[in-house]
């Protein structure tokens, strides 16, 4: 998940993240819900309920009655126990993310893009002279087309709020954090973004390489990156 | 060390190769399928390590294998989809036996660098990732026309030999994946499964039995040839199978099952069940590294009164003869090492042993058996690592120890280890007979460590330590691993794959489905796979592995019709009726693959499938002879538990067993 950065609706993006759509019913019958990107990668507290209980048969063979509340068929207009009753609830409150969960229809506020275009496109005029003449032509490309989708309306809410969000990550240098946005991105909206987000990716990866590069030119000495622990061991 | 089983070492050494992912693409696809898989792999993009190799061959009727170059223009090399090849040809034609040396690539030097190996056909994602987007955007379908009443001229045989042999040719003993996506048969050339014409259907089990499948044996060859060259290269194989119909999963089996690979099998690829299981292929464990794992050696090690009789699961004998091998082969035998080209944190093998007493000498008392497993394989950081995991156990006489080895019993896994050999003789040998073999088995045990009067059934009694193994034995013996009429065979191959390669708990959800009652009664709680678990004011989640299923009984459905859940004074009802929801989501935000997901109700269509795995105690045969209307009568002339435990019985305590 991303943190989110004061002032910019950032929590209400962050739980927009945490959705879950109905599957395609057309396509393929039962198909299962779809579950966000923010979603599948929590990992999750501990879970509330392990269903991997069994029971055993009875070994007389006679097939176990329980009791049943309501004997033979319900008469219709027979309503449910309500709540006043003094029996509780079975399940505890509900969780905070349940199916069926939607984005909740937040500040339409639109979202400027020059607020995200121009440090994109500062991002890359800062990698000019490190990066491959051709691979930047390609990146401006298409920042060009994301500008262009932008501008002609053709992108949600939802891309454009994250979009503001990855690019206050990369300005305060956190480019894993960048980086896990344009995943979000790529799984949650793969057919809004997939022309332009590669674009987005790679310029994450170049102001990367150029900023440890002016790093490592302030400090000359660098830890190695991989620490390897010898004999690593582990309980069974 | 005594209080770790399991060690493992990490290698410092020796060179770290990238991971690999070559693509293979069928084109011949619906429109709006093409585009959902496309962005699929588009999107696979941003999920790979920016150092992996990856690489793309597409197939329809020709099959092209795309250079992938920074420079603007697409080279691609094409073959006729009619013709095999073998490694070395399709190596010489992709002229990859000339040149194939390692390009080294200046950068600072750092204390860990290796060279950089690539090929112009398996590039680094860092490099290459915006050109192949592109690429993959404009993927066409096959441009060869389909005429009425005609399947697509489809080359997958032709399309994997190729891909195979342009692994081993580039990078052999390495860390790959092949990833097959299809949404159809193979229609031309070798591993062909069924004709262009539609008339002509693809084989069923009915065709099998009849000996009237063409293509079959030919083509399961064709496959089985490559599966076993990929599992020597160290690479391995992936299905994914998006299509109404049936695609030769059947056929095409053995490329996953003998190589570690997956099977997944949806209906479209423009569902979310393929989209969300192809991206759970790159989930991420707490270290931020993939749980896919590759290359693994197996080998096991025993205590000289036992010896190895086999393993079951997605492996290959690596022929490995020695001492402790036993002559008696369950599974793939005749080793004590094997193969496991693929594997992630829930594979499992079923190892089978054999105690051998040399010369009818007693087993010393208090003696100890020992088994070492020691599996070597590459981790996703591409780093090398062993590990190492030595149990021990006492030695018990049959004779005079048998409550000992009673109480060690683990009926679970026996269940599973049963199973997995049963399933395995199922691939060859006649249905009926291996259901014979499994009551036999059954028998005996029962004989064994059952307490009973001889010839008197009722005073049959089991230990708790088999309270539920013969449940298991029965509900094995309908699951559709060993019942396969009521599937297609690709479908009995997908039940199959996923059978023999989960874990314990998962394998025991497979055979006997998990059923959990909701109710106003109290928390949710396990209740028996019985008809009479089905009740009018219950909520039933049943979890088969491969489905969840949601029953809402006839009450709470009607309750629900009438809209108490959205009345404030029966918020109650609501949270009854949300509770195997949430329940549901957690069991679907994690399995691998993704089950369908089936929501319904008393009198829905859909509730056959909660009605066809529960035990049928209450039919339309005997409903009056239980005197009771509780539960839901099952409209079947299957046997049910009952009748199967007496007839179990009587065979128990029968002297002419």
């Amino acid at each position: 998940m991303t943190r989110c950065p004061a002032g910019t609706g950032g929590a209400e993006v962050a739980m927009a993240e945490l959705y879950v759509k109905p599957g395609n019913k057309e396509r393929g019958w039962n198909d299962p819900p779809q579950f966000s990107y923010g979603l599948q990668t929590q990992t999750g507290g501990p879970k509330r309920t392990s269903l991997t209980k069994r029971v055993a048969a009875p070994q007389d063979g006679s097939p176990r009655a329980p009791t049943s509340e309501t004997s033979g068929p319900p008469p219709v207009g027979h309503p449910p126990p309500s709540s006043k009753a003094s029996r509780p609830p079975p399940m505890g409150t509900c969780p905070a993310t349940g199916v069926e969960l939607q984005t909740s229809p937040v500040t339409e506020s639109e979202v400027p893009m020059e607020d995200v275009l121009r440090p994109l496109e500062q991002a890359l005029e800062d990698c000019r002279g490190h990066t491959k003449k051709q691979v930047h032509d390609d990146i401006g490309r298409r920042l060009a087309l994301l500008q262009e989708q932008w501008a002609g309306g053709k992108l949600s809410i939802p891309v454009k709020k994250r979009m503001v969000l990855l690019v206050q990550e990369l300005l305060h240098h956190q480019w894993d954090a960048a980086d896990d946005i344009h995943r979000s991105l790529m799984v949650d909206h793969v057919t809004e973004v997939s022309q332009w987000m590669v674009g987005v990716k790679r310029l994450i990866a170049e102001k990367r390489s150029v900023s440890s590069e002016e790093a490592k030119e302030e400090t000359p000495t660098m830890a190695p990156e991989n620490q390897t622990v010898p004999g690593f061991q582990q309980s069974s | 060390m005594p209080q770790f089983s399991t060690i493992e070492y990490v290698i410092q050494r020796g060179a770290r190769s990238p991971l690999i992912f070559l693509y293979v693409v069928d084109t011949c696809l619906e429109e709006d399928d093409l585009q959902a898989l496309k962005e699929s792999l588009q999107m696979s993009l941003s999920l790979l390590p920016p150092d992996a190799l990856v690489g793309l061959i597409t197939f329809g009727r020709m099959v092209q294998v795309h250079e992938l170059s920074c420079e603007g223009i697409s080279k691609s090399y094409v073959f006729r989809g009619t013709k095999d090849l073998t490694a070395k040809q399709i190596q010489d034609m992709l002229g990859l036996t000339k040149s194939a040396m390692p390009m080294q690539q200046a950068r600072p030097a750092q204390p860990q660098e290796q060279p950089f190996v690539s090929s112009r056909f398996l590039q680094p994602v860092h490099k290459i990732d915006m050109n192949l987007t592109d690429l993959l955007g404009e993927l066409q379908r096959d441009p060869w026309p389909v005429t009425q009443g005609k399947r697509p001229l489809r080359s997958t045989g032709v399309a994997l030999s190729i891909a195979v042999g342009l692994l081993e040719g580039t990078f052999p003993n390495t860390g790959a994946r092949i990833m097959l996506f299809t949404g159809g048969p193979p229609t031309q050339g070798p591993g062909m499964v069924v004709g262009d014409e539609l008339k002509t259907p693809i084989r069923s089990w009915h065709d099998i039995e009849k000996d009237n499948a063409r293509f079959m044996k030919k083509a399961t060859k064709h496959y089985e040839m490559l599966a076993n060259q990929t599992a020597a290269n160290g690479h391995c194989i992936d299905i994914y199978a998006c299509a109404l119909d049936q695609t030769g999963l059947l056929e095409m089996k053995c490329c996953p099952n003998l190589t570690g690979g997956y099977m997944v099998m949806g209906d479209s690829f423009n569902t979310s069940l393929f989209k969300q299981t192809f991206q759970r292929i790159f989930s991420k464990d707490f270290n931020g590294d993939f749980r896919m794992a590759f290359g693994a050696t197996l080998e096991v090690k025993t205590s000289r009164e036992l010896k190895i009789a086999g393993a079951i699961g997605p492996c290959v004998s690596l022929n490995v003869k020695g001492p402790c091998v036993s002559e008696n082969e369950l599974g793939v035998g005749g080793t004590s090492q094997w193969k496991i080209c693929g594997l992630d944190p829930t594979s499992t093998l079923g190892i089978y042993f054999e105690v051998v007493n040399q010369h009818n000498a007693p087993i010393p008392q208090g003696g100890r058996g020992a088994i070492q497993f020691v599996t070597q394989y590459q981790h996703s950081s591409t780093q090398k690592r062993i590990r190492v995991t030595t149990i021990a156990r006492n030695w018990a006489d049959a004779q005079s120890q048998l409550r000992h080895i009673e109480a060690a019993f683990d009926q679970e896994a026996a269940a599973v280890l049963m199973a997995r050999l049963g399933v395995f003789r199922a691939e060859s040998e006649e249905g009926p007979d291996v259901l014979r073999w499994l009551d036999r088995q059954l028998i005996r045990l029962c004989q064994k460590f059952g307490q009973y009067n001889k010839e008197d059934p009722a005073s049959f009694r089991l230990s708790d330590s088999f309270s539920l193994y013969p449940q298991f034995m029965f509900h094995l013996r309908r699951s559709p691993f060993l019942q396969v009429f009521n599937n297609s065979p690709d479908e009995s191959s997908y039940y199959r794959h996923h059978f023999a390669r989960q874990d314990l708990t998962q394998s025991l959800i497979m055979i006997q489905p998990i059923l959990y009652s909701y109710s106003f009664h109290g928390p949710p709680e396990p209740v028996l796979l019985d008809s009479s678990s089905i009740l009018a004011d219950r909520i039933l989640l049943m979890d088969t592995f491969f489905q969840i299923v949601i029953y809402l009984g006839e009450t709470i459905a009607q309750w629900r019709k009438a809209g108490y859940q959205d009345m404030p004074e029966y918020e109650n009802f609501k949270h009854l009726l949300q509770a195997p929801l949430d329940d549901a989501q957690e069991i679907l935000q994690a399995r691998f693959p993704m089950p369908r997901y089936i929501n319904t109700e008393h009198g829905g269509s859909q509730a056959r499938f909660l009605l066809s795995k529960v035990n049928p105690s209450q039919t339309h045969n005997n409903l009056y002879a239980w005197g009771q209307e509780t539960g839901a009568p099952i409209l079947t002339d299957d046997v049910s538990l009952q009748v199967f435990m007496d007839h179990l019985k009587k065979l128990a305590v029968s002297s002419a067993s």
